[in-house]
Formats: structure tokens, C-alpha cells, sequence
């Protein structure tokens, strides 16, 4: 029975895991909510994501929420299965620091990029709010002191944990919001030298770049959801 | 060799790192850093956590950092070698499902809960406007949590990490606000909090807490 991913496709938190499912060599189906507001439905709440978000991934009878859990589930149930592709290794060392790495995307590098790409994209088209300079200062202020240990991080190092692994497909999606859509910002980027290739060597990972290009039409468009 | 745990007892990210090594049976040493303005030092920030915070948590030459990053890991290597304690389950489905409880309390749970303990309990400010805001947060989460709960004692059936990790911040609502009625006016969240808290785990944890 093949995998069900509830979502759009440019969305950040559905990006992912249709990054992982590509990675990992696995077939789905992509069935895209009827729209925003239906999320807040009784129905979607009740039967696909209590807190009414996306993604939903259904695996058979199985129904999983949460990017990162479903991520780590797909590398769980289904790595090696298809390919050779590790996004999780298995020694117990190494997927620590693989985790942890998961846990500095989501805690510190994620927080300040959905605040910019909220300021230059989501506010006017979504919500007909004008940005805020002052939010959009501050959170490159947060983006840039983050990318500086971001540097550090990946001084004599292709990828966060030495390896290409999950740590460093998941924040995909949010850096190309910045570096491939709103690309006013993707100087913070482009003036680190470690950060600038490791994101190029991500970017062009073949799963990864068509994926990422397609979500890019959405937002350049004006349509409405 | 010991695990250390290097931390302040009273950080949340700490005490559920603590509550997850007694309950796995593992024994370990807690190194309190000079101050919390000496995660900021650059030697910390080099040799400790990279965004000065903690826990951190050492492990003979092994380091690894972020509460719930360090709980998964004590899981993978520890569970059952000390106990029979089952944090995260075997089975791929239901350990699916635990780290999606998880991403609730990280995305939902813990973040309005935080903001007001940090405000009441840590900084000792009183803000009627955070409690107004906080309150209609939180009423909203807990309201899912009611239903999640529904049936159940915990929230994947057993006691899990999930359950765990909602612990600390939920014990300094407690025991050191006045705002603990708004998660006792709902019978399965009041049910599943007395069940968790009372737990001997959490009761040694709490007898290290220091502010």
C-alpha cells in the first residue's frame, strides 16, 4: 500500500518530509488539504492532526504527524530498504549527534527564517499586513549570530555530523525560502564560506533541487489558497 | 565511567534529563557551571554547547547536547540494560507515535507553558496581561490533550518519554503559581498529571531542585 502524505507541497514542514521520502527511494501519494481553513475543520481535527497542522502521513492504517517524527519513522522503517542512502546511522553515537543537530535546526536556526520569510512573504499574501521592519532587523540580527556558530559548526566538515544525514535535509526547505525565494537575505549565507557550501552541496543533491524548484512556483505566483 | 550531567537543577531541560537517567537506572554526576552568565563564556560555548545552554551531557569522551536529543540517546543505549523501564518502545509504529507526543509538547505544549513559568517562577514578575494571553493559550492546548488523553492514561497508552518530558515545566505551574486550575479543571489531563507526578522518579528529582 503506498504512503499517503496529507499537505501542500510548499509548505516547509511537508517539504521535508517529501525531501526524506525522496532520499530514502519510497513511493507517495500527495494529497493537498482543500485548503487552509479546511485544516481547522472538526473532521481534520479529529481525524488527521489534533492541533490542525500539516503534515499527516498515513502508512497503511498507520497515521503519523510532525515533520521530524515522521522523518525519523521513514528512516526507522523503510532505510536501506530501497537504497543505500543513511539519513540516520546506525551507530547509537552518531545518530545522537544527528539528533542533536535536528535540535539546533528546529530551536535556533528555523525560528529566526520563519519570522523573515513570515515578514516578506506570508504577511502581505497571505494576511494583507505590511512587513515590519523592525521584526525583519531583528531576526537577521538572530539569523546571523545563529549562521556564525552554523560556520563554526561546519569548519573541516561537508555536513553537520561529517556525513550527509537528516540533520542536514531538514533544514532544506527553510533555507531555500531565504536563499532560493526571498533572496534578499541569502547575503547572510553567501558571506560565510562554510555555511555557502554546505548549502550548495545540498541544494544540488538531485532529490533535493527539483523538489525545492517546485515549491518555488507557489510562491512566486499570486494565487491564493 | 560516569555519565555527567552538566546543568544547573532547576532548568527543566536538566531535571528531564535527570528524571530519564533514574528512571533508566543510570547513575550519573550533575556539574553545576560556575553561573548562567558563564554559558556564555567562550570557553563554554566551545567545549560545552555551541548556543551556551544546558544540559549538556558527557559520557566517558562522548558529548552530546539538547534535552530531548540527550533523553533519545540515554534511550538507545541504557533502556533495559539497568531495568525493565520502557521509555521509547521497540516497535517502529508505536516508537513513531511517541516521538510525535514529543513534537507536541516541543511545538505546543511547552512554549506558552514556558514563556508564563519563566516569567511567575523564574524572573518572579507578575504580568496580568501574559496571564490573560497565556491562559486562552494553554486552555486551547490543554483542550487537545483532554481528548488525546481520552481512554488513556498516558498519552500513547504506556508511560513514555512524552509523558516525561512535559514533567518539570508542569511541576513549577504546580508548585509555584497559582494557575495549577487550569489543568485540574480537566479530568483527563488533572488524572494523567497526579499519575505522572507522583511517579518516584520525579519525586527524587524534585528533592534536587535547586534555584
Amino acid at each position: 500500500m503506498t504512503i499517503k502524505l496529507i499537505g501542500y507541497s510548499f509548505s516547509g514542514p511537508v517539504l521535508r518530509v517529501i525531501l526524506c521520502l525522496k532520499e530514502l527511494g519510497l513511493p507517495y501519494e500527495l494529497e493537498p488539504p482543500a485548503s487552509y481553513q479546511s485544516l481547522k475543520d472538526e473532521d481534520y481535527i479529529a481525524n488527521k492532526h489534533p492541533f490542525g497542522k500539516m503534515p499527516v502521513l498515513f502508512d497503511g492504517d498507520f497515521r503519523i504527524t510532525e515533520s521530524r517524527p515522521i522523518c525519523r519513522y521513514l528512516v526507522s522503517k523503510y532505510q536501506g530498504k530501497h537504497n543505500d542512502t543513511i539519513l540516520i546511522p546506525n551507530d547509537v553515537h552518531k545518530a545522537g549527534l544527528v539528533d542533536q543537530f535536528i535540535s539546533y535546526e528546529l530551536s535556533y536556526y528555523d525560528p529566526p527564517i520563519s519570522k523573515l520569510f513570515y515578514q516578506e512573504k506570508v504577511a502581505k499574501r497571505f494576511l494583507n499586513e505590511e512587513p515590519d521592519p523592525e521584526i525583519i532587523k531583528q531576526a537577521r540580527e538572530e539569523l546571523a549570530k545563529v549562521l556564525d556558530v552554523y560556520e563554526k559548526l561546519l569548519e573541516g566538515k561537508e555536513y553537520l555530523n561529517g556525513e550527509y544525514s537528516l540533520a542536514d535535509l531538514a533544514p532544506c526547505p527553510s533555507t531555500y525560502y531565504i536563499c532560493g525565494i526571498v533572496t534578499t537575505h541569502s547575503d547572510l549565507w553567501d558571506s560565510r564560506p562554510n555555511v555557502k557550501n554546505w548549502w550548495n552541496r545540498l541544494y544540488n543533491r538531485d532529490g533535493i533541487k527539483k523538489s525545492l524548484e517546485e515549491a518555488k512556483s507557489f510562491w512566486e505566483s499570486s494565487e491564493n489558497i | 565511567m560516569t555519565v555527567k550531567l552538566i546543568g544547573f537543577e532547576v532548568s527543566p531541560g536538566v531535571l528531564s534529563v535527570m528524571m530519564t537517567l533514574h528512571e533508566l537506572g543510570v547513575p550519573y554526576q550533575i556539574e553545576n557551571p560556575a553561573s548562567w552568565q558563564a554559558l556564555k563564556d567562550e570557553d563554554y560555548i566551545t567545549n560545552k554547547h555551541p548556543f551556551g545552554k544546558v544540559p549538556v551531557l558527557c559520557d566517558g569522551d562522548y558529548k552530546i547536547t539538547e534535552t530531548r536529543a540527550i533523553c533519545r540517546y540515554l534511550v538507545s543505549k541504557y533502556q533495559g540494560k539497568n531495568n525493565k523501564t520502557i521509555l521509547i518502545p521497540n516497535d517502529v509504529h508505536k516508537a513513531g507515535l511517541v516521538d510525535q507526543y514529543i513534537s507536541y509538547e516541543c511545538s505546543y505544549y511547552t512554549p506558552p507553558v514556558a514563556k508564563l513559568v519563566v516569567e511567575e517562577v523564574f524572573h518572579k514578575t507578575s504580568n496580568p496581561e501574559l496571564v490573560e494571553t497565556s491562559q486562552k493559550e494553554i486552555d486551547k492546548v490543554l483542550d487537545v490533550y483532554e481528548k488525546l488523553l481520552n481512554g488513556k492514561e498516558y498519552l500513547n497508552g504506556e508511560f513514555s518519554l512524552a509523558d516525561l518530558l512535559h514533567i518539570p515545566f508542569t511541576h513549577f505551574i504546580f508548585s509555584a503559581t497559582k494557575h495549577a486550575d487550569w489543568w485540574n479543571k480537566k479530568p483527563n489531563v488533572k488524572q494523567w498529571w497526579d499519575r505522572i507526578s507522583n511517579r518516584d522518579c520525579w519525586k527524587k528529582c524534585v528533592e534536587k531542585i535547586k534555584f
